[in-house]
């Protein structure tokens, strides 16, 4: 493949993806209050970013292993719970901040060690029959859920106290929000940042993108490719038990919390492109978006939050059918 | 067309003829008015009606004696020779299965010392029975597309749902007899399995999953959600109201045979759909595509032909369902409408015939049994009935690694190895 078609496609898609965000601002500007539009596209952004951390790890392992992870959303789940327990293990004396910040770190953890456990365990025994993986990965994600109901209760915890400096409220043009869900952009944005450095500039990154392209040649030039499977599996899952515990505090954590996320991630894969990370990253907040503005449009005019979900799903049919190899997939 | 078959094409016609007159009959010595008993299902339903209410009457055993003249009749068709192979082979396995079947709520009611007409051991078990003939049948569906044409379908409950909720609207909302519900509700999968199929079937593999999967989850938000209250009732689901003889509470003898006869009718149609020419290029598609493009099939009419026949037996199924719970909630839309014929059809065996069915009835009736049994393991107590879905997906994960032909396919292969080793 020549690299400047590639970079022209990308650069188109990049142009379309631009002018849709203006279209929905457009659209926002036009039916709603100013204090109304800071707000939807600063929980379109929070959503995004969400999304984000669940479909990064996917949209990596299925360009690398050839595997879409429908465990994924099960991950982002036991990271809330795994947070939740290293939070309420700690002694009550401790900074609400440190515990916070030990629940983080450790759902991120707690995330990585299972997921390698599943890819080295439970995928390894599949690479040769692809279509048992992603039944497999779908039946991981029953039993994970299901577990979590066997232990906890089917009724869920009760969301953790945020850190007092992110409790507050702000105003933005007249309309209230939250700062925790800055702080959700802020995290999604550096990881959004941190991966990609990862990929574009390290060596690490560098095998990872060539085994994308074709991992049989880079495991031909002598690199364990299997090591860096386990690797990126792990970070993947990681990333989305971080973005579960990053949601827990007003989430808290349910048995099938991750189900809805994950459908909401498949999509903005398969819009992105399915093994593209620059696509997943553009589409997570393209969905995102257009999520925060349908909703709002069907809570003022029909009362419910009906097309909140639907106006995803037929932004992904229609992408389907005009290109079917997503936004910034390859052809 | 040989004079043989010719004649035993007459003994049917006038064995069917016989029994489609024989609920005028009924209705003139009872009574009862002709129109729910006019028809073959109003037939049947007459007779496991009258056997309720006076036992084996004459009137019953005449009708028994025609429907055993019947089979006769279809048998009397094939040369009697290649009938007693038949039945000594695998066909013999299909119908001392059938069989069974069919006396089963009779032997029950022997066995627990209860009736098969009132409520009691027979009557429970009759339901389960019926559930389980549902799941069945989805099965098989489903092991049409994923087996058999090599299509992961992660949206099957939309066909399975749809099916549910459109019989109830079409009886309750626009009044339509039933009939023409059920006419409806098949009309309607036929229309979204064309829509699933013009539109995702000209994106491949893991792309028409994941359309399958959102084009489901759509209706399951529709039918969940508030703006339809009036109609879908919203979360609650709905119920409505059908004519007495499909009445599972009133006339569940009859609704046990309508579930078993329905079972049999999706068996049929897919293993004859497999055994014909279709049947063989649609294998060809599932093991190589592009092959069978280069030999010149129009693969995507084939593969649209399949996800029609899938498409009307999961909404049959579905119509089943409604009738049988004369009710919808948006749970048969749901995700688990399509996990579980899923691992039925990876427990039993893919791309087998009597796959699907042996892993619906095993894992239906293992939850029904195990359903209130307490196990302790290591001082923790376990209660079966609760922690199902997490053993069903334990399971799952195991059949997927370890056997993943599932029963049936790992007996094959043992069979075969076992046959090739034999001089």
């Amino acid at each position: 493949m020549r690299p400047t078609l590639r970079v022209n496609v990308f650069r188109q898609s990049l142009i379309v993806s631009g002018l849709f965000v203006l279209g929905l601002l457009v659209v926002n500007l036009a039916v709603f209050k100013p204090s109304t539009v800071a707000v939807v596209m600063l929980s379109g952004l929070y959503q995004g970013m969400l999304f984000f951390l669940i479909a990064a790890g996917m949209s990596i392992v299925f360009g690398l292993l050839d595997v879409l992870n429908l465990a994924q959303g099960a991950f982002f789940m036991l990271g809330a719970y795994a947070g939740f327990a290293i939070y309420g293990a700690l002694p009550a004396g401790t900074p609400i901040e440190a515990r916070f910040l030990a629940a983080l770190l450790g759902a991120a953890v707690t995330g990585g060690l299972a997921g390698a456990l599943m890819e080295v365990g439970l995928l390894r025994p599949l690479y040769a029959r692809p279509v048992y993986q992603i039944v497999m990965t779908l039946g991981l994600s029953t039993a994970l859920n299901e577990m979590v109901r066997a232990i906890y209760g089917p009724a869920g915890l009760v969301p953790i106290e945020e850190p007092p400096a992110l409790a507050t409220t702000f105003t933005v043009l007249g309309g209230q929000f939250e700062t925790y869900r800055v702080f959700i952009i802020v995290v999604g944005a550096a990881l959004m940042l941190g991966i990609s450095l990862l990929l574009q500039r390290t060596r690490l990154g560098i095998i990872i993108r060539a085994g994308v392209q074709d991992s049989e040649m880079v495991q031909a030039l002598g690199i364990n490719v299997r090591r860096i499977f386990t690797l990126v599996f792990a970070l993947g899952t990681a990333v989305a038990a971080l973005g579960g515990m990053t949601a827990a505090p007003f989430l808290g954590a349910y048995p099938g919390m991750g189900t809805d996320f994950l459908l909401v991630a498949i999509i903005v894969i398969v819009i992105g492109g399915m093994s593209s990370y620059e696509g997943t990253a553009v589409a997570s907040l393209l969905v995102g978006l257009t999520r925060a503005t349908a909703e709002q449009i069907s809570l003022q005019y029909f009362n419910t939050p009906i097309l909140a979900s639907v106006s995803i799903l037929l932004f992904m049919v229609a992408v389907l059918l005009v290109r079917p190899t997503g936004l910034f997939g390859r052809e | 067309m040989t004079k043989a078959s010719r004649s035993a094409g007459l003994i049917w016609l006038g064995l069917l003829a016989a029994a489609l007159l024989i609920p005028y009959g009924f209705a003139a010595l009872t009574g009862t008015p002709a129109q729910d008993a006019a028809g073959l299902a109003g037939w049947a339903s007459a007779a496991a009606a009258a056997y309720c209410a006076k036992g084996p009457t004459p009137l019953v055993w005449l009708q028994a004696g025609l429907l055993a003249g019947l089979a006769a009749a279809s048998l009397a068709g094939r040369r009697l020779g290649a009938w007693a192979e038949a039945v000594a082979g695998a066909r013999g396995g299909y119908l001392t299965g059938l069989a069974a079947l069919a006396a089963l709520p009779f032997l029950i009611a022997a066995v627990t010392n209860s009736s098969a007409c009132t409520r009691g051991q027979a009557f429970f078990w009759q339901a389960i029975f019926v559930d389980v003939f549902i799941m069945a049948i989805l099965a098989i569906s489903y092991n049409l597309m994923f087996g058999f044409v090599g299509v992961v379908s992660f949206g099957h409950a939309a066909f399975f749902g749809l099916g549910a909720y459109s019989v109830g609207l079409l009886m309750e909302h626009l009044g339509w007899p039933w009939w023409g519900a059920v006419l409806g509700a098949l009309a309607i999968s036929v229309a979204i399995a064309l829509i699933k199929g013009f539109v995702g079937l000209r994106i491949r593999g893991l792309y028409f999953a994941l359309f399958t999967l959102a084009f489901a989850q759509v209706f399951f938000l529709l039918a969940g959600n508030r703006l339809l209250v009036n109609v879908t009732g919203a979360e609650d689901g709905f119920t409505f109201a059908v004519p007495d003889f499909l009445n599972m509470t009133k006339n569940r003898l009859f609704f046990y045979y309508l579930g078993l006869a329905a079972m049999v009718l999706a068996f049929l149609v897919v293993r004859q759909l497999m055994r014909s020419p279709t049947g063989r290029v649609l294998v060809a598609v599932r093991d190589n595509e592009n092959r069978a493009q280069m030999l010149g099939y129009n693969t995507f009419y084939f593969k649209l032909i399949a996800i029609v026949i899938a498409g009307v037996l999961a909404g049959g199924a579905g119509v089943l369902r409604g009738l049988s719970l004369k009710g919808a909630s948006p749970e048969v839309l749901g995700l688990d409408f399509t996990m579980t014929p899923l691992i039925m059809t990876l427990v039993g065996g893919q791309a087998t015939f009597v796959g699907p069915v042996l892993g619906a009835f095993g894992l239906h009736l293992l939850e029904d049994f195990l359903r209130d049994t307490v196990v302790t393991v290591a001082g923790v107590s376990i209660n079966v009935g609760e922690r199902w879905a997490l053993i069903l997906g334990v399971i799952f994960i195991l059949i997927v690694i370890v056997f993943p032909y599932g029963i049936v396919g790992t007996v094959q292969n043992e069979w075969r190895k076992r046959r090739a080793r034999r001089p």
